[in-house]
């Protein structure tokens, strides 16, 4: 309450279209879908924006849409829907897991999918789930439409590849059998419940003709959140005996940049990498097995 | 008059056969408003009565750690459209001095600033908005000072003084000496000693401080406002206007929690809202965003404590040497006091014939120390309790084995020499506790535990706190409250006791006379949190029940023996031999003719009986030489014993409490319902003091988490199980109903057991808190110290 907010001239768009139009006409603005994160960002200065651009309201980009091979989410899908819905539950368990972990129900009931990717914090929660899912990021300008792997969407802190006028309407995650059976969530945090992730991490298998293939991404240990590559490459073709699980969780080191802050030291975050790695991939390995 | 004398009213309640009320379970009055919402905190009277009449009020802070002012440049801030008054030291009508302990504090800087967040201005305006923008154009002219962050470099240095005019960084000095300290070591067996250090706490109340002065005529000024000694308030407000303390009136309406932050910041914050409404004749309000709240308010203090004991081989202690350090941050504020109680609390509950204790409160340029839950128990208690640990080891003893050899006990004398005739009951507690715990069959299950077990370990810890009640030495401490019956029978009292979620004036003082008058508890209401009411001291130091009952039980007393003798002759019957019970006043052995309450009220309006009176009642005590740290310390100690235990993830560090086991000894319980909540609370308090909650200092002294996304407190998933509280009530005479105190309590031996526990868990020596994740593997060896 008592941080100013900064004046700005406030915009409210009633579609998608006249919220396009807007952003191209405007310039220096900011959206508002769910406002968990910029509300504090305009306080604290972060950012200065000319106007706001208000989509919250914009129901067209709240869906879940269980289309064969993959989900679909609307980028202003409320992190509490994602949270209830099966077809979330079922197909994208990791996402699921991420987001029961999130914030409270409070925040949950107002921060969007969108926002939490767009906002491109090295902690983002839904991105290491949707980054092991090879999510793709659908955009919309009055350029028309963009598709971009989320990888390479996220930039690095607070950097996307979102161009003026431009906005995020929906992810598209593709769905596989081995990712809905085959996964381990770890979130770490300062305490058990509404807390930011020291460090996250989401690990899936598909399965290649057959043989598994491994997928791991972890939030809070670089610039941005990060697939780790390395882990990847070592594990194809392996079986998760525990040695295999050993080294593996050791050579995430290279694939992760920790830095020290007031929630952790970056030796603490890799030494969580290893652990939780390590702890995540004795899950699947037991799931394996059965 | 003999009858209406406080010592026999104490004496007569104390020992009677069977209490109806008292003891019971009870809904506390404010309960359901509570829970529906519509009890008024500060910030709800601004809101709904005020807001767009009263001025909104910002402060403006010091970027700097020590820095002179050399000018403040209120013109442009003045120009903002709305601004109605910037404030600064030179507009203070009375006195800019704030100091409780030592004259060294002001209201607002004047000449330099020494920590960070300190306030220098205060901006009133029309509205926040504009209160905010201006605050942002107050110029401050400031020469930059070299400052000392660290209180050991603090002590030694005297090129950089956070007080020139003190002459030294060293603000106050205690000690102890008793028997001969060299000898003792002679004797004992083995010695152990450790340097423990603990961190700065923020006290994180729901609310923050907030203040809503209003100008009255004949030149008073009435404040509602977060404080948890209404007459002290005024007195301070009243000091700063330079007005004499009946003009200002101060009501503090339902805390969102207080712990000891609004005592200290309490005043400060009513005296500011006070000083606009004053300067301005407006109404003016004050409340503190949570991140002014953590920069501005005093804090639990960190602590440097070097502890060495010795004991001989039969288990007996021999000797303490002590040396306790605080860092006090930029003022001294009840640094003095909080020293003074750790310093004499130094050895624990436990008879120790000789020792030396040192206590230095050492000036730095941070924010300052205050009062917090404990009150400098909680740190020195858990040095007293690793070391206990660490004997018992060396002796080849259990620790509750161990600690039951010195435990104190009636007859016993402390540290500071002083007998104790009664109400020790810890011992008791002490047994009661660690057979309801399993703790032997415990220690052995856990230690094969982990031996088998690679990852998880488990361990189970004990700590047994003392904490002295009422104010020290021969400090005057008193309790009073004005009692009167109205004519249709309701009963209504005022204490200057506040309602911080505690519950005293809502369940105990209600319990208290519904018991003494035998009255419905719908017929009692407590107006508290009042100086109309008499001073009634303050709210903290676990005495809102325990000292501040005696009032509502003396006067509540006076009424009932001038209503027996008026009963007593209209039914002929023996004043003494009457009951009073559930709105009737009857002959025990008869209790078919009675006569009713509300018409034995009306007879006394009729027959000239006064229904008013006050319960005054002055503590007494005993002599104490500070040269030697010798005599009477406080009049009586409350007790406790907190067995923990946890589970250590040896490879993320995470330590999980998963149980905890209380036992108290601090006299009667009167509202056990309220004692439980007071045990759970200050459980999740100590619990986040213990395992995460730290304050963070940036290399000028400034706060890096003053903001709750990185200053991290407890969830309800890091609750332990908290058991159902032992209660061993080893009454105390001069207690209301021998009630001690409970408020405090269990956070004060809570981080020794938890600690403790997890040494048990890891067999490694837990010297340091918080336990965070990196601690415990820098124990494990597992990175780097």
């Amino acid at each position: 309450m008592f941080y100013k907010l900064p004046s700005f001239e406030y915009f409210k768009a009633r579609s998608v279209g006249e919220a396009l139009e807007l952003a191209g006409k405007i310039g220096d603005y900011r959206f508002l879908a769910g406002g968990t994160d910029l509300l504090v960002d305009l306080k604290i200065g972060r950012y200065k924006p000319r106007a706001i651009l208000d989509i919250g309201g914009l129901r067209e980009l709240s869906y879940i849409i269980n289309d064969g091979s993959r989900v679909r989410i609307g980028a202003l899908t409320r992190l509490e829907d994602i949270l209830r819905s099966s077809v979330v539950r079922e197909r994208l368990p990791l996402l699921h897991e991420a987001v029961y972990h999130m914030a409270s129900w409070q925040i949950r009931s107002v921060a969007t999918i969108g926002g939490n990717i767009g906002n491109a914090s090295p902690a983002a929660d839904t991105a290491p789930p949707l980054l092991v899912h090879d999510a793709i990021v659908k955009t919309r300008s009055v350029r028309g439409e963009r598709a971009v792997r989320l990888e390479e969407f996220i930039q690095g802190p607070r950097r996307t590849l979102l161009e003026p006028g431009e906005m995020i309407v929906e992810f598209e995650v593709p769905a596989s059998p081995g990712l809905e059976e085959y996964w381990a969530y770890r979130k770490f945090g300062r305490r058990s419940a509404f807390t930011l992730s020291v460090v996250g991490l989401a690990v899936g298998a598909e399965f290649l003709e057959g043989s598994p293939v491994f997928k791991v991404s972890l939030n809070s240990v670089a610039p941005k959140p990060v697939r780790a590559r390395s882990v990847e490459e070592y594990l194809k073709g392996k079986t998760l005996t525990d040695s295999v699980i050993e080294t593996a969780s050791k050579i995430v080191q290279q694939d992760i940049s920790p830095i020290t802050d007031v929630r952790a030291t970056a030796e603490y975050r890799r030494h969580l990498a290893t652990v939780l790695l390590k702890d995540a991939l004795k899950e699947i390995a037991g799931r394996l097995r059965r | 008059m003999a009858l209406e004398d406080p010592f026999s009213i104490l004496e007569k309640y104390l020992s009677a056969e069977e209490y109806v009320v008292v003891g019971r379970e009870f809904t506390r009055v404010d309960a359901l408003d509570k829970a529906l919402g519509r009890a008024l905190f500060t910030e709800d009277y601004f809101i709904r009565y005020l807001q767009g009449n009263a001025l909104f009020i910002k402060q403006v802070l010091s970027p700097h750690p020590h820095a002179l002012i050399k000018a403040i440049h209120v013109d442009e801030a003045m120009g903002v459209a709305g601004v109605k008054a910037v404030v600064t030291h030179r507009d203070i009508p009375g006195v800019n001095q704030v100091g409780y302990a030592l004259p060294d504090q002001p209201l607002l800087a004047e000449r330099k600033v020494r920590y960070v967040g300190e306030v220098v201005a205060l901006v009133a305006a029309e509205s926040w908005e504009k209160a905010v923008e201006a605050s942002q154009l107050v110029k401050v002219d400031y020469e930059p000072l070299p400052y000392v962050l660290d209180p050991l470099e603090a002590m030694s240095r005297t090129d950089i003084l956070v007080h020139d005019e003190a002459g030294s960084n060293i603000a106050f000095k205690t000690r102890v000496r008793k028997g001969d300290v060299e000898k003792g070591f002679a004797e004992a067996d083995v010695v152990v000693e450790n340097e423990y250090r603990t961190h700065h706490q923020d006290h994180v109340y729901l609310e923050t401080e907030a203040a809503l002065a209003i100008p009255d005529s004949e030149g008073r000024i009435t404040i509602i406002g977060a404080a948890q000694h209404p007459h002290l308030a005024r007195d301070i407000a009243a000091r700063v206007l330079g007005v004499p303390a009946g003009r200002v009136k101060v009501v503090v309406p339902y805390l969102g929690g207080g712990f000891g932050g609004k005592d200290d910041e309490g005043p400060l914050t009513i005296s500011k809202a006070a000083l606009v409404a004053y300067l301005t004749g407006r109404p003016a309000f004050i409340v503190y965003s949570r991140e002014e709240s953590i920069r501005i308010h005093p804090k639990r203090e960190a602590t440097i404590i070097r502890y060495k004991s010795g004991a001989r081989r039969d288990g007996k202690l021999t000797a303490i040497d002590v040396t306790i350090i605080h860092d006090t941050g930029a003022y001294a504020n009840r640094a003095p006091f909080i020293l003074w109680r750790a310093t004499m609390h130094a050895s624990g509950p436990y008879e120790v014939p000789n020792a030396r204790v040192d206590g230095y409160a050492v000036y730095t340029n941070k924010v300052y120390q205050g009062s917090f839950r404990g009150f400098g128990n909680p740190s020195i208690q858990f040095a007293v309790e690793r070391q206990m640990d660490q004997l018992a080891e060396k002796l080849g003893l259990d620790p509750v084995e161990f600690r039951l050899m010195n435990i104190l006990r009636p007859g016993s004398r402390t540290l500071t020499n002083q007998e104790l005739d009664h109400s020790v009951g810890v011992g008791e507690a002490l047994k009661k506790v660690a057979e309801r715990s399993n703790w032997i069959s415990k220690r052995r299950e856990f230690d094969a535990f982990n031996k088998a077990e690679k990852r998880f370990k488990k361990g189970i810890g004990v700590g047994v706190a003392w904490h002295g009640i009422s104010t020290s030495r021969g400090v005057p401490d008193w309790s009073n409250a004005v009692l009167k019956v109205e004519k249709d029978g309701s009963v209504v009292v005022f204490t200057g006791i506040v309602e911080m979620g505690q519950g005293s004036p809502t369940s105990s003082h209600v319990q208290i006379v519904s018991e003494i008058l035998g009255v419905p508890p719908e017929m009692v209401r407590v107006v508290f949190g009042t100086s109309d009411a008499p001073d009634t001291g303050a709210t903290h130091a676990s005495r809102g029940t325990g000292i501040g009952g005696i009032g509502v039980e003396v006067a509540a007393g006076k009424i009932r023996e001038r209503l027996a003798r008026l009963a007593g002759d209209l039914l002929g019957v023996e004043p003494d031999k009457l009951v009073f019970r559930e709105g009737r006043v009857y002959p025990r052995d008869n209790p078919e003719r009675y006569i009713r309450w509300v018409d034995l009220v009306r007879e006394a309006y009729a027959r000239g009986v006064e229904l008013s009176a006050t319960g005054y009642f002055f503590l007494p005590k005993g002599k104490f030489d500070d040269t030697t740290g010798q005599g009477f310390a406080y009049p009586a100690f409350s007790y406790i014993v907190v067995v923990s235990e946890v589970e250590v993830d040896t490879e993320t560090g995470v330590v999980r409490v998963t149980r905890v086991w209380p036992a108290l000894a601090s006299g009667r319980i009167i509202s056990p319902l309220q004692v439980e909540g007071q045990v759970e609370g200050a459980v999740a308090q100590g619990l986040g003091y213990t395992l995460f909650e730290k304050l963070v200092f940036d290399e000028r002294g400034g706060i890096v988490n003053a903001d709750l996304t990185d200053y991290v407190i407890p969830t309800a998933l890091d609750m332990p199980v908290v058991e159902k509280p032992i209660y061993v009530e080893d009454v105390y005479k001069y207690g209301a109903l021998g009630a001690k105190g409970v408020g405090e309590m269990a956070l004060i031996p809570l981080p020794a057991s938890i600690a403790n526990a997890v040494s048990h868990a890891l067999g490694v020596n837990v010297t340091r808190l918080p336990l965070t994740p990196e601690y415990i593997l820098q124990l494990e060896g597992v990175l780097r110290r």
